[in-house]
């Protein structure tokens, strides 16, 4: 009896606190954030079309990694040779591997299209995975040495991976909208 | 009133802000306010602004104004999120800048089949926390699951106003702050709550409870306090 009577308050308590924090008013940035921003896209959008520009061989490499089962990209890296204290070089050679390998990932990814539809899921899980990187990136400034590092690294390529899975799926749809976009036009010019 | 915004004229309507500020198509963005009505107080609501097709259309061939037109439709409800939830103005502005930014970038994919709002606060969210996380070096500062004060006093909510309120909630740590937020008006569930925090459901509840604890706590010495500014004549220390 007591305690549904205690329960009851603590409901209470919560719909005030509620009610309270609703209440408060909306507010808005002291200046304007316009401008700032759209000059910060602007200037993206220039570096963009430079990429865009990135020779033939990188959408060639991106056509074979999208045709490339998620296994083979798994297997392909170099989780044996974790480090140890007996064998600190072999630590550094897979550090080095792991650091080549996390920049041509990220120059895949940001190869693929900008303008591949994804639904919201993948969005949002894209989203999600790239803080999550963000994250390591911050983890990895404050790693004293290599032996912290390693494990940093390996996470930030397998969240790399998962990045170019999701961004690579609205990229075959797009790829796929566009065939049978195309296989459309090619139906009705013969009829 | 918001502590850290313009302040309201009392007794005055209050109104969305200009949206024609610098050239946006006004006219859409008059019309996404209609649809919204004007509200002086903040609730999950605040950020269900429907977009008209055409501007999502022209957000995805990457039209300026439409982008511009985006921007204005969110900018209260994204700055008071992530004001709310970070409890500094700098880092909220940062912060709003950031997800329109990526937002921006990524608007040609959104397809349509989930809300565009959702999308965005949803990013806002995020950016929110990664900068609790950068600004907090990781470890995310919350109230220990043994934090209790006990409180058998009439509640404060009632007599405290907007700023007392404020005052209180930029007390708490930020972590507690964001999940009270997320929860009472954002109406994030405890699991969501668990999943955008990296920690589990209990952690959620707990942080809950001992916040709306608190945060009583706090009110009530900001209500005592201004009771004893306004009525220094009642206290013992001034009494002859």
């Amino acid at each position: 009896m007591a305690e549904s009577g205690d329960s009851r308050l603590t409901d209470a308590s919560h719909n005030a606190c509620s009610a309270a924090l609703r209440a408060l008013p909306e507010c808005t940035p002291d200046r304007d954030l316009w401008p700032d921003l759209s000059r910060a896209l602007q200037s993206r959008r220039r570096s963009h079309r430079l990429h865009v520009l990135v020779p033939l061989a990188l959408a060639a490499g991106l056509a074979a990694f999208m045709l490339w089962p998620r296994q083979t990209l798994q297997l392909s890296l170099p989780t044996a040779s974790k480090p140890t204290a007996s064998n600190p070089a072999m630590g550094s050679t897979e550090l080095a591997d792991l650091q080549q390998r996390s920049q041509s990932m990220e120059r895949w990814i940001s190869a693929l299209s900008h303008n591949a539809a994804q639904d919201s899921r993948d969005l949002m899980a894209a989203v999600e995975v790239e803080d999550l990187i963000g994250l390591i990136d911050i983890q990895l400034g404050a790693a004293r040495d290599a032996n912290d590092a390693l494990p940093l690294w390996r996470k930030r390529v397998r969240l790399l991976e998962d990045l170019a899975t999701i961004r690579a799926s609205g990229a075959s749809i797009a790829a796929g909208h566009f065939a049978l976009t195309s296989a459309d036009n090619t139906n009705q010019r013969i009829n | 009133m918001c502590g850290q915004c313009p302040r309201r004229v009392r007794g005055q309507p209050w109104t969305r802000p200009s949206p024609g500020r610098s050239g946006a198509s006004s006219e859409i963005v008059a019309t996404i306010f209609r649809g919204t009505a004007s509200k002086p107080s903040v609730s999950a609501t605040s950020f269900q602004i429907e977009l008209p097709d055409t501007v999502l259309a022209g957000a995805r061939r990457g039209d300026l104004r439409a982008l511009e037109t985006i921007y204005r439709a969110f900018e209260r409800p994204a700055y008071t999120l992530a004001l709310r939830m970070l409890g500094d103005a700098e880092h909220a502005r940062e912060t709003v800048h950031d997800a329109m930014l990526r937002l921006f970038e990524r608007v040609a994919q959104f397809r349509g089949d989930a809300p565009f709002w959702g999308w965005l606060r949803q990013i806002v969210v995020n950016e929110a926390l990664m900068r609790i996380r950068r600004e907090r070096g990781v470890v995310l500062e919350s109230l220990p699951e043994d934090d209790s004060i006990a409180g058998n006093a009439a509640e404060p909510w009632a007599s405290a106003d907007a700023s007392n309120i404020e005052r209180a909630l930029a007390r708490l740590p930020a972590l507690t702050r964001s999940v009270l937020w997320l929860f009472h008006v954002e109406e994030y569930t405890h699991q969501e709550i668990a999943e955008l925090t990296g920690k589990s459901i209990s952690f959620s509840k707990t942080q809950v409870m001992r916040g709306n604890q608190r945060l009583r706590h706090l009110l009530e010495a900001e209500t005592s306090r201004n009771h004893e500014e306004i009525t220094p004549w009642l206290s013992p220390a001034t009494a002859v």
